[in-house]
Formats: C-alpha cells, structure tokens, sequence
C-alpha cells in the first residue's frame, strides 16, 4: 500500500511543532554530540596528515639554514652517507619543501603567498639503521650541531607529542560525544513516545479501521530522523565554519611548532562531514524504530 | 460469517469473560449480545476483531481462522470490520468530514475516492449539512452518526457496537437503531452489545445472552429477558 507522502509530511510538520521544547532538546543534543564526534574525527585526520612526512621510515629531519653554502652541505651529507648507522638519507630542496609547504597549508593561501622558497629550509630526511628512540635520537643531536644546520625534528618526538595531544583532547571529546549520542538516542526516542501519546486517539482510530502498522509508524519514525538531520545539518555548519579554521590556526601557529602540517583537507571535512549525516540518520532512526515497536502493537 | 468454537478468553487474575463459548452467526443477520456488566460482551466483540487473543478455541471470520493470521494481515481484517462504541471515539480536533475521510485515507483510498464517498455517507447518516462541524458542536446523537458513518464509509461486512446507544436519551436511541437497521438492510452483519432493554424488545432479532462468560441463550427473534 502507497503511503502518501503529503500524508506524511503534514502530520510529520504538525508533531514537530506541538513537542516544540522537546523537538529542541533533541535537537540541541544532537548537534553538541555530532559536533564533538566530528571535530574528533577531524583531530585524528590532522594527526595522520602530520604524520605523513615521517613515512618510509624517516625518523629524523636535519633542516638546514636557507642560507647554507654548499661546502657545509656537502660536508653534511658526506656524514650522513658515510655514517654506519644512516641507512638512507634523501635531500629536499627548497622548492621541493615550498611545494609540501603549498600542500600543507592548502587552505590557508595567504599564509602561502608570504612565502617564498628561499626562506624556507632545505632539509635531510634521514632514516637510520634502527629505529630504537635513544640510539635515533643520538644520531640525530650529533648533526645538530654542525655548521649550517638549524635544527633536528625527531619524528618520535613530533609523532608523540602530536599523538599527545590528540589523545588529550580528542579521545576526551570522542567519550564526550558517544555519552552525547546515548542522550540523544534516549531523548529521540521520548520525544516520539511523546508525541504518539498526543495521538494516541488518532492511532486508536487508525488501528480500528485497519491502518497497517507501518502507515501507522512511518510518520514518527521520520519525524525522529528529521531531528537528527536538523541537529547535522548544524553540526556540520559548526565544523566547516568554525573547528576547521581552528585547526588550521593552530597548523599555522609559529610558537607550537609541532602542529605544523597539522592540517585537514577539504576531503577530510567532507569525509567527516558526511559520515557525521550518516550518524545522524542512525540516531534517529533507531530511536524513532525503538520507540515505535516498543510502544505501538496491533 | 462469524463462527466461534469453543472459545475460552481468561484475563489476568483467573477472570473469565467467556467460556468454552461456540456460535455461529451468518451474513446478513442482526444480533443483539445481552447480560450484565462484565458478562463478557464485549471481549466477544473484541476477540472478532482481534483486539484480544482467545486462550482456547478458535475464530472464523467470513471463513477464515482469524488466530492464524499473521499480525501484518489483521489490519486487513480490520478493514471489513466497522467498530462503534459507547464513547464515539472522534477526533476532536477534525470536523465531522475530516473524522470520516481520515478513516478512508490511512487506509490508502486514492483522494478522488474519499471525496465521492465521504459525502455520501454523511448524507446518509443524515449529518450532510454538518461536515464542516466539529465534534463538540454537534449533539451526542449526532456524534454517534458520525461514527457510524466512519465505521461504514469502507462498506464492510461486519459492524461490531459497543453499547452505541448507551450515552443517548431513548428518542435518539431509536434514530440511531434506524440507522444500524438501515445498515444491516444493505446486508451487512451488525453484532451489537447493548443493556437497552426497550430496543432489544422493539427490534426483535436474534438475542444471545451472556452470564459470567457463558452462552445462555440464544434465540432468534428474541426479547430482552
């Protein structure tokens, strides 16, 4: 039997007016809960992205001052090469890391336009024999020192404190949103056990005259997952509009150095944008299906 | 078109609204189901509606086992079966047209449908000029037409009354037993459960009376007591 969707959409549009504060209770939940999911999702993809330029078993980059002679550098990279415990040790020139550089902050092109190649560094990306952090780190501060270097970047180091950080703030916002999501599972479900107790005259007559079941529940399974679509739609405006750019200032923070390349890109928020609907669909769906089976029987 | 076959209906607490009861009634008929309160009237109106479930015994309904039905066909049970009650059950909030059509269109009839038949069994209840009101406008009486006219507007084979007459003074009892009369004359069968004494006298049609969930009497152009 067709369901009529104006049928639908009255009595759908009618409910979620009548339980107004409770429609907003739900609502609002939901979009503190996905935002937080999202945003949690959103620090984990930075945390990948950052890690990035540790791959292929680089644990350490020598980046050298812009404005280096060649004498120097080759002196270095005559150590490197000649050092037992190097196993590769692969040179990025200036442009080559104004190219990451353009890559990494993608979405911050007026911080791009400040720069040019040669006053960013050229690097060593070194990967050592073993991988063991005290013999790494070791190896790595006796570069330091030489001449023309301007610092040595351990990846444990940068790894770690990244990773610190992420567990930091976003396991604690991802515990956050999932006690979050059980709230606005449980009031999705109230509200549409409120709003088919307003009706339960309606749904009395409907049952009497052979309204089947489904007829019945459609209405407020959708009600439930307009809810939730409300409540994303505004978790998805917070996280376009104002957790990306956050992230994105702290990548572009000179003093925290270690967020650079702490970046998501426009993938990543769509990604977590669309699975944070995805989300959202389920929570309400469930809590509308949950309530409509458990209150409402032939 | 109803048949029931030794039919037990035991409610929490050791109640029994009906016992071992076995009748049948056949299309067309007019029957009156009579006895006290808690007599186990209407649990039998129930039970053919399958609005309760019988602990033993079985129920037809036009030839079918209605205990065998699966839950997502007993809408379409309930589809030929027009209920009215004691408390008219309206909808407060639609008018009388309104109260009628809702029941044609969460059934799924196609609008053009709702808007011919609506009409015309309002017109035949008599309240054509009311479908506008709304319920608390209207007098009891009236209401009760109106819900009659819901009941019927799906022209199903059974109508089942609970008491229909049992909030309205006797002069409009008799309106409304018209209507029921008229209804039935169109082959539908009408079970009704009623204390009215004076209507069941009038009528003279079947009469089964029930006494502590037990069938006993049943008689063809019977009275009251």
């Amino acid at each position: 039997m067709a369901i009529k969707i104006d049928y639908v959409a009255r009595e759908t549009a009618s409910n979620l007016f009548r339980n107004i504060t409770l429609t907003l209770a739900s609502v609002l939940t939901v979009v503190v809960s996905l935002t937080l999911f999202g945003s949690a999702l959103l620090l984990r993809q930075g945390v990948e992205n950052a890690n990035d330029r540790f791959k292929g078993g680089i644990e350490f980059i020598v980046y050298l001052q812009p404005t280096i002679t060649e004498d120097q550098k080759a002196s270095i990279q005559r150590d490197l090469e000649e050092n037992p415990e190097v196993k590769k040790a692969t040179f990025v020139n200036q442009d080559e890391t104004y190219d990451e550089f353009k890559r990494l902050f993608a979405n911050s092109p007026q911080l791009v336009e400040t720069v040019t190649p040669e006053i960013l560094p050229p690097s060593f990306r070194v990967a050592p024999v073993t991988k063991d952090p005290a013999v790494v780190q070791a190896l790595g501060e006796t570069f330091g020192a030489k001449p023309g270097v301007y610092e040595v970047v351990f990846a444990f180091e940068v790894v770690q404190r990244i990773q610190e950080t992420f567990n930091k703030i976003g396991v604690r916002f991802l515990l956050a949103a999932v006690l979050l999501l059980v709230a606005a599972l449980m009031l999705i479900l109230n509200t549409i056990r409120v709003a088919m107790f307003a009706r339960r005259r309606e749904i009395e007559v409907m049952k009497l005259v052979g309204a089947t079941n489904w007829f019945i529940r459609v209405p407020f399974i959708i009600e439930g997952i307009i809810q939730t679509l409300i409540g994303a739609a505004i978790a998805v405006g917070f996280m376009t509009f104002l957790v990306r750019p956050f992230i994105d200032e702290l990548s572009e923070d000179r003093v925290l150095p270690i967020f650079q390349g702490f970046v998501v890109t426009d993938g990543n928020l769509i990604t977590t944008n669309m699975l944070v609907v995805a989300v959202a669909v389920l929570i309400g769906a469930i809590g509308s299906a949950v309530a409509v089976s458990r209150f409402l029987d032939v | 078109m109803i048949k029931l076959e030794n039919v037990s209906k035991i409610y929490k607490g050791d109640v029994v609204a009906l016992s071992d009861a076995s009748l049948e009634v056949n299309r067309g008929e007019f029957v009156f189901l009579v006895g006290a309160s808690g007599s186990g009237k209407s649990t039998f109106l129930r039970l053919v509606n399958r609005e309760e479930h019988p602990e033993k015994g079985k129920i037809y309904v036009a030839g079918k086992d209605i205990g065998a039905l699966p839950s997502w066909k007993v809408p379409h049970l309930r589809r030929n079966i027009g209920s009215v009650f004691q408390d008219f059950k309206l909808l407060t909030n639609k008018t009388v047209y309104e109260n009628v059509a809702f029941a044609l269109e969460v059934i799924g009839r196609p609008r053009h449908v709702v808007k011919t038949q609506v009409p015309a069994i309002l017109d035949l209840v008599g309240l054509g000029k009311k479908m506008g009101n709304f319920p608390n406008e209207l007098s009891g009486g009236e209401q009760q037409r109106v819900s009659i006219a819901r009941a019927f507007v799906n022209r199903p084979l059974i109508l089942l009354a609970d008491e229909p007459t049992g909030n309205l003074d006797p002069a409009t009892s008799v309106g409304i037993m018209r209507l029921l009369d008229r209804i039935n004359r169109t082959g539908t069968t009408v079970l009704m459960a009623t204390h009215d004494r004076s209507i069941v006298d009038t009528m003279r049609r079947r009469v089964i009376e029930l006494d502590r969930g037990s069938i006993i009497r049943d008689q063809s152009r019977g009275v009251y007591e």
